[in-house]
């Protein structure tokens, strides 16, 4: 059996070097050895991503680093593992939940939304990021449409937070509730706030987040 | 062309810039531009030094953040355009910059004027519970435990957590009424403290320009006050803020504008936001031309810019704008720390201690709490700290200051990840009668004393001229 601690250091390392096609060449040669796709996917893939997370948790890389690996370990996963899962009949799943992302309406920050976008992505999220200043009817809208598991609001500004409130009162009102669980997080979100609104969780940074996801999803968190 | 005459070129612009998706303006443009001009002009932080003394290195920053602006220029989200200047045009809109502005009215106005590092000359103290949301009740009270200060000049107010019982929403009638009851109260407790010409900020946190300019609207804040225009992160306006910044330019209004670059974010680490700082400044006084200039960058998980790395690019982007230009830099404090801790007061004193003796002309103080983001934490002795730090290390030099700062440092570090908010107002002042209650009086006495044990003359403040 390969040695998939130091696969899992290869391939975090090589989604951070400067050649963007370091990684893919690298799963492409360890694949044709003793280690199946499912089980790279689960032992040396999703931990490497998470690996780079961390990282940027700790500001060891900054923002377009953990940019510049996203796609790198999106590249894989499209252009490697999903072909030959589908060669070989896997019913893996390669991802670990939709989640909806939105800065709700009258908040143009950005920055810390993207940031968790990019956490959940590198974690093994599926995110349909909506960007900022965003309607609550256009998120329900889009969350249907998705059938997504989660949605993440992001609010910087408390003049912004009664938006959160509402997105969740629609979730409520059209009869959703079971369909996907709400989200909040953003400098002034507190466990609170996010219980008097009736979000089920809320994250206070880009890690905090994933963490949280996963718990809403009832999956484990990477080691 | 004249300073503020600008505004109609700016508007133009606007509609005529290159077209460029903002994700490909941000990480294509932005991101990549910043960490080349790192390595051409060789800028590194040195962990050993908080407050550089080298002036070749600012320089090297300032040559750097001008590049920035003239190859990203500024990105209009309502156009999706950037707003483009050439070198020429950015040099000689910073040569014809105002260098002196009068703030307020009367016997209660102040004067901030351009200064250099370690420079003696007077910075003006802008003090306040800014942005901090507070309920109705809360908002006098509040506002008069900074207002009783007299070292504070200049009045940077709180954001009002409701109106009338219900919630201030953004882009909605509320942002409306919640900016004329906010100018009511602001300009109520200034009356009250005997201040009444005294300049206020107007509306810091408008979500959109509604609040923006109702809050100057007939009967609130008035041209002597000081209205707020910031950009996003990273180099992004919108309509909504060159609204208000034309509005400011026709009605003769004092402009703060506003850029908050965020550590680890496009623009990169400590270096990034150095050379962002000096480039955003240079854009905000070509695109938002205002009065005065603030920068309060952000760390993402800490939400506060009292790091080392982060005082560090800091007081090195102040330095650079302040060597090579004329420009009115004002900067933020934002500390983790929230009033009741000893964190918060180290925080304070640390940051304001490197940007004044950096050339700041204006010092305004804080963001209590996580950043500003707490409801109800905030109060006077916040912002009283930073006065007597400001007016304390005036004509020091900045190898003293590093020395110092170092120091105090270690006193807080640790504890920035524990998101230290202390206690709300009412509970750290007596709201009766406007004054600290003897426990958080006390806990500042002891910080001062530290500080002046470790080399701050805060014993002997003499406030220049």
């Amino acid at each position: 059996m390969a040695d998939v601690e130091k696969l899992q250091g290869e391939l975090s390392e090589l989604l951070l070097v400067e050649d963007p096609d370091a990684g893919l060449a690298w799963a492409e040669e360890t694949l044709k050895g003793d280690i199946g796709v499912t089980d790279f996917f689960n032992l040396v893939f999703t931990p490497a991503m998470a690996a780079v997370g961390d990282k940027f948790g700790r500001m060891e890389i900054f923002l377009p680093e953990l940019m510049d690996a996203a796609d790198r370990a999106k590249r894989i996963s499209e252009e490697v593992l999903q072909p030959m899962m589908a060669a070989s009949d896997s019913d893996q799943e390669l991802i670990r939940g939709k989640i909806v992302m939105a800065s709700v309406k009258g908040d143009l920050h950005d920055i810390g939304k993207n940031m968790v976008v990019l956490m959940l992505r590198v974690n093994g999220f599926e995110v349909f990021d909506m960007g900022v200043d965003v309607a609550p009817r256009d998120i329900l809208d889009k969350a249907k449409e998705v059938e997504a598991d989660i949605v993440g609001l992001s609010s910087l500004m408390t003049t912004s937070m009664p938006y959160m409130k509402e997105c969740v009162e629609l979730r409520n009102g059209f009869g959703l509730k079971g369909n996907f669980s709400v989200i909040v997080g953003g400098a002034p979100i507190t466990a609170e706030y996010t219980a008097e609104i009736g979000a089920d969780s809320f994250g206070k940074n880009a890690v905090e987040a994933v963490e949280r996801c996963l718990a809403l999803l009832d999956r484990p968190a990477i080691e | 062309m004249g300073h503020r005459a600008r505004i109609v070129e700016v508007l133009h612009r606007a509609e005529t810039g290159p077209i460029m998706e903002e994700e490909d303006f941000e990480r294509n443009l932005v991101s990549p531009t910043v960490k080349k001009l790192i390595k051409k002009y060789d800028i590194k932080f040195d962990d050993s030094i908080i407050v550089s003394s080298d002036d070749d290195l600012a320089d090297r920053v300032f040559q750097a953040g001008l590049d920035l602006a003239v190859e990203a220029g500024m990105y209009c989200q309502s156009t999706s355009r950037r707003i483009v200047w050439t070198r020429e045009e950015f040099v000689e809109a910073l040569r014809f910059c105002p260098s002196e502005v009068v703030m307020g009215a009367g016997v209660d106005a102040v004067t901030a004027k351009a200064r250099v590092p370690e420079d003696d000359t007077r910075v003006v103290v802008a003090g306040g519970a800014y942005g901090v949301p507070v309920p109705e009740h809360m908002y006098i009270p509040m506002s008069l435990s900074y207002l009783k200060e007299p070292s504070i000049d200049v009045i940077d107010n709180p954001s009002l957590e409701s109106v009338y019982g219900h919630p201030v929403k953004a882009a909605s009638p509320w942002e409306v009424l919640a900016a004329r009851r906010e100018a009511e109260l602001a300009l109520q407790a200034a009356n009250i403290a005997g201040r009444p010409g005294m300049c206020l900020g107007c509306v810091e946190l408008s979500a959109t320009a509604l609040g923006g300019l109702a809050g100057v609207s007939w009967g609130g804040y008035r041209p002597t006050d000081w209205l707020h225009a910031p950009i996003m992160s990273e180099l992004k306006t919108n309509y909504d803020m060159l609204s208000i910044v034309t509005h400011s330019v026709r009605t003769g209004t004092i402009l703060e504008a506003y850029y908050n670059p965020i550590y680890g974010g496009y623009v990169g680490g400590a270096e990034g936001v150095a050379v962002a700082i000096v480039g955003g400044l240079i854009l905000l006084n070509q695109v938002h031309p205002g009065h005065t200039y603030n920068t309060r960058p952000n760390h993402p998980f800490f939400n506060c810019d009292t790091t080392p790395e982060l005082i560090w690019a800091i007081s090195l982007g102040v330095q650079a704008l302040t060597r090579n230009t004329n420009l009115l830099v004002d900067t933020l404090v934002g500390p983790a720390g929230g009033p009741g801790t000893k964190t918060m007061l180290y925080e304070n004193a640390a940051f304001v201690a490197s940007t004044t003796v950096s050339g700041q002309s204006l010092m305004t103080s804080c963001h209590s709490a996580s950043g500003g983001s707490i409801p109800r934490h905030a109060s006077g002795l916040d912002s009283k700290i930073c006065a007597e730090v400001t007016h304390a290390v005036s004509g020091m030099t900045r190898a003293e200051v590093n020395e110092i700062v170092k120091q105090i440092i270690p006193l807080y570090v640790d504890d920035l990840d524990k998101k230290p908010i202390g206690k709300p107002f009412e509970e750290v002042y007596d709201i009766d009668n406007v004054e600290p209650i003897p426990e958080w009086q006390g806990m500042y006495d002891e910080v001062r004393d530290e500080l002046i044990g470790l080399g701050l003359p805060m014993d002997r403040i003499r406030i220049p001229s």
